[in-house]
């Protein structure tokens, strides 16, 4: 990581009796695309808002540049943000929107302002629309108004709170690209609150992973999604499948498991990113480290047999759930479909393979 | 066909609404001092009369500077009332505001006997002052009614946007708040002004020797030769309180559209 | 500073900046209402000699509120009336609520809700005055019909009584009734009466098993606005009353300002006052219970 730009030191924070941020540690480095995910509720707009200045927190420290934040309100902070309804003025046109944190900057005369405005326009590719009025703008629009917005003010953080989910999935997809494009262009550090846990991969250098006001896993998003800290954190991030298992640790030799339904596997200590103990455990397998095995198709990978109880066709994948020989629970595998695999019908007995390198240990069951 | 009947109906009530109001210009300008059809041909003379009465000019300008000073007065207070309701949470919050809004579901008369018998019992002399008080109470409900929306429909984030960007509390109110609540401002500024105008019973209790409009009014309806004049009256001031609705609707919606939200109905 | 103190500072600041900015309203509020509506309380237990009040406290003023007929009259005369109005009000606004709900095209449903609105911003004082004037011995009604020779003598059960009380006030307060109506039928979900058709209900009994019962707020509000100003009115009473149409308001009014028997007149208004509280207490009582008792 790069120099910290943003110290968060044991942060509290409570509504009453309602305890949202449970005590948050983390540092996030100058120039990284930084996101905080989680479903609804688990304090990541509130931890936003209290890096911005909005929330005043109940403990704890929150250190920008260096420079302890409390009792600095929003308004004297080196941040900017993009809010999820994007906050464009409707009273004043594109350009007064854009300009409106230069009112104050008496070193700027007004051509400079002038100029400074319409650069941050043409950066987020709205050249030109300086003169209209703002509630004319579609949704793609604001949201690149108001990203010009806050960039124009160079702020040392950028906090984007949800901004793309009022967006179609097209227009999603094509702003997460874009954004990520204007990050690397500025410099500046982003920090982005999602709950969309593809957004958080496809766009940051590092995600925090947070569940009722503390941080789960803070780490790369292949990190993330390879070794996930633990079940919540695995559930969350894309799919897994969970299998009961029986683990004995032995010192020097890996951990050696009894995983239900494909017998009995050595770990490496690196896939129990959790720690592991002897005893009843769980062991994660995302569905495209499995696959069906066609006809005569031959492997030196190790080989489980079961039935197929589902199936989804989803055009360019296939979801099956295939229910392994000594389990009850099907486990979920998908498949690309390429020419020469069939879409294989319910109740067809089939081989699946899969690899001791591709599971995940979790402590307790 | 059940639309066309209830048509017929809704049409049929909206007459039985208007027709008495509607009687006020025909008679206004009817040649005669019988209020009853056939009409006799049209006079201006009512209306020439309404110019040499001194005693009507003195009431109307008084009900002008209390219903001026009244809107001012209580769409101040609405506006600090329908802020702290929309942006505030605090204990008791709607025992205050249930209790400041009681007046709209208090008969008018207790309002009126009440104050009376306080500013009475403290000595102070009835006068327009003692009328303003009383409108005040009574209009600020409907002003925090009509704000409440206002306050309510402001996007709470367009705030905290101009304060991220640099502005202080006090610039971002007027830079950002005070445009956007404009138009509730000014339709509460003449809905209160519009029922003070109109206001007669806390008028009639409070004023002192300076009758407002509706007071004068009262003291001429008693006399059957003066009916004529009153009709003339009444058409002016019914002209004038649909021009201000009028008003008032047009920047409510402006504000509707302003602030890109959607219409949600009338002022009540 | 402990977490718990810190705690309370901060929810004072977010609580204080609220009472702050509400207090200059409430603070008016107490001091001209609520100091008012005690101050008749008082009163009521008080009595007055002329112009000497006596602040021993007695039960008098209500036992003669109570005893004297005249008042009890004109206490049942006044919830007549006021049942009366509401009555005639609601069952006439709710076919028009109805209306612009749901046969009115969305975009000019504001307009209809305008026109609704305008006459009750017009001058009170004169559209009572024009009932007067409509329904009077030689008013435009009487009159008319005489010119056109359809009767002889004047009509004279229109005005001075009660039915004359009833017919203006039930046209002053239709906009009251209409709005609350309008706003909870504007409120049911379009798809629920679809779906009761769906389930084999036919129109008039989706009308009845749907929609009656999601409009019921509307209409116990609408009963509320009408009932709780017309039972303390005074105007349309004095002007078209006539001796037999005079409610509890000039009642009051006598008391307080010919008879200088404020105590009286404090009592008159705090039976008033409970009557109105009690009876709307029990509406709203009811509306919870029928909200409530479908689940």
């Amino acid at each position: 990581m790069t120099r910290p730009i943003i110290t968060l030191r044991d942060v509290q924070k409570y509504y009453g009796d309602y305890h949202a941020l449970r005590g948050i540690t983390a540092e996030i480095g100058e120039g990284e695309f930084f996101s905080l995910l989680g479903p609804s509720g688990c304090g990541k707009t509130t931890l936003l808002r209290t890096i911005a200045g909005f929330e005043d927190i109940t403990s704890g420290a929150v250190l920008l540049d260096g420079q302890p934040m409390e009792g600095v309100p929003a308004n004297r902070r080196p941040t900017n943000m993009v809010f999820q309804s994007y906050a464009i003025f409707p009273h004043l046109s594109v350009a007064e929107n854009v300009g409106f944190g230069l009112r104050r900057r008496t070193d700027l005369d007004r051509r400079a302002k002038q100029t400074l405005v319409e650069e941050a326009l043409t950066m987020v590719g709205l050249g030109g629309y300086g003169a209209r009025a703002a509630h004319a703008l579609s949704g793609g629009q604001r949201q690149r108004v108001a990203l010009a917005r806050a960039l124009i003010l160079k702020p040392k953080v950028l906090l984007l709170d949800e901004p793309l989910s009022a967006l179609d999935k097209k227009l999603r997809e094509q702003m997460q690209f874009e954004l990520r494009r204007l990050q690397r262009q500025v410099g500046i550090t982003f920090v982005l609150v999602t709950h969309d846990q593809e957004e958080a991969l496809i766009m940051s250098d590092r995600v925090a992973v947070m569940f009722e006001g503390q941080i789960a896993q803070l780490d790369s998003p292949q990190n993330l999604y390879r070794r996930p800290l633990n079940r919540q954190v695995a559930d969350f991030i894309g799919v897994m499948n969970f299998l009961p298992a029986t683990v004995s640790v032995e010192d020097g030799q890996g951990i050696n498991a009894d995983v239900a339904g494909l017998g009995r596997a050595v770990i490496d200590p690196e896939q129990a990113p959790g720690g592991a103990t002897s005893g009843a455990a769980c062991v994660g397998i995302r569905p495209e480290m499995m696959s069906i095995l066609y006809e005569n198709e031959q492997t030196d990978r190790r080989i489980a047999e079961g039935v197929v109880e589902e199936r989804a066709y989803y055009g360019d994948m296939t979801y099956y759930d295939v229910r392994l020989d000594g389990i009850e629970k099907p486990v979920t595998i998908s498949m690309k479909n390429i020419v020469g695999r069939p879409v294989l019908d319910r109740g067809t007995a089939t081989r699946v393979s899969w690899d001791a390198r591709s599971l995940v240990l979790f402590n307790a069951a | 066909m059940r639309g066309g009947w209830l048509r017929i109906y809704a049409l049929s009530y909206l007459v039985f609404l208007y027709a008495p109001i509607a009687l006020l210009p025909i008679f206004a300008f009817n040649d005669g001092t019988v209020i009853a059809f056939p009409l006799r041909g049209f006079t201006l003379q009512w209306f020439s009369e309404l110019t040499q009465i001194p005693a009507l000019h003195t009431a109307v300008a008084n009900s002008l500077m209390i219903a001026v000073i009244t809107a001012l007065v209580s769409t101040l207070l609405g506006i600090c009332a329908a802020r702290a309701a929309a942006r505030y949470d605090f204990p008791g919050k709607r025992g205050i505001m249930g209790f400041i809004m009681l007046p709209l579901v208090l008969p008018e008369i207790i309002v009126a006997v009440s104050l009376l018998v306080v500013l009475l019992q403290i000595g102070i002399r009835l006068s327009a002052v003692t009328v303003i008080l009383g409108h005040v109470l009574i209009c600020t409900p409907f002003c925090i009614a009509i704000l409440n929306s206002s306050f309510q429909n402001l996007d709470k984030s367009l705030e905290e946007a101009a304060f991220d960007l640099g502005e202080t509390r006090l610039s971002t109110f007027r830079l950002i708040t005070l445009p956007l609540v404009m138009p509730g401002i000014i339709s509460s500024l003449l809905i209160a002004f519009t029922i003070s105008l109109d206001e007669f019973i806390i008028a009639f209790f409070l004023t002192g020797n300076e009758p407002t409009l509706p007071v004068y009014l009262w003291g001429q309806l008693r006399f059957p030769q003066k009916i004529p004049v009153v009709m003339a009256l009444g058409t002016l001031l019914v002209a004038l309180s649909v021009l201000l609705l009028t008003l008032a609707e047009y920047f409510r919606r402006r504000g509707i559209a302003r602030t890109g939200g959607k219409d949600t109905g009338g002022f009540l | 500073m402990t977490l718990k103190e810190r705690l309370g500072r901060l929810g004072r600041t977010e609580a204080a900046n609220g009472y702050l900015l509400v207090s200059p309203t409430a603070l008016y509020a107490l001091l001209l209402l609520a100091v008012p509506l005690a101050t008749i309380l008082a009163f009521s237990f008080w009595t007055q000699n002329y112009l000497d009040i006596d602040t021993t406290l007695t039960l008098k003023n209500y036992q003669e509120a109570f005893g004297e007929p005249l008042y009890r009259q004109l206490m049942l005369r006044s919830l007549m009336i006021s049942g009366a109005v509401t009555l005639a009000t609601v069952l006439t606004a709710f076919p028009i609520a109805y209306f612009v709900s749901f046969h009115v095209p969305q975009s000019r449903k504001s307009l209809w809700i305008f026109l609704i609105t305008i006459p009750f911003w017009t001058s009170y004082l004169i559209r009572v005055f024009l009932w007067k004037v409509i329904l009077g011995y030689n008013g435009v009604l009487n009159a008319t019909l005489q010119g056109a020779g359809l009767i002889d003598e004047p009509l004279t059960f229109i005005l001075y009584n009660a039915n004359a009380v009833v017919i203006t006030l039930a046209h002053a307060f239709a906009p009251f009734a209409i709005l609350p109506i309008f706003v909870a039928l504007e409120k049911i979900d379009r798809s629920l009466l679809e779906a009761s058709q769906d389930l084999g209900e036919n129109r008039l009994t989706t009308f009845l098993r749907v929609t009656l019962p999601l409009a019921m707020p509307g209409v116990v509000a609408a009963v509320l606005i009408v009932f709780i100003p017309t039972i303390g009115d005074y105007v349309t009473p004095r002007l078209v009353g006539g001796p037999n149409g005079l409610m509890i308001a000039n009642m009051i009014q006598t008391q307080f300002l010919k008879l200088n028997n404020a105590p009286l007149g404090a009592a008159l208004a705090v039976i008033a006052m409970l009557l109105v509280g009690a009876i709307s207490l029990i509406f709203v009582g009811l509306n919870r219970r029928f909200l409530r008792g479908p689940k």
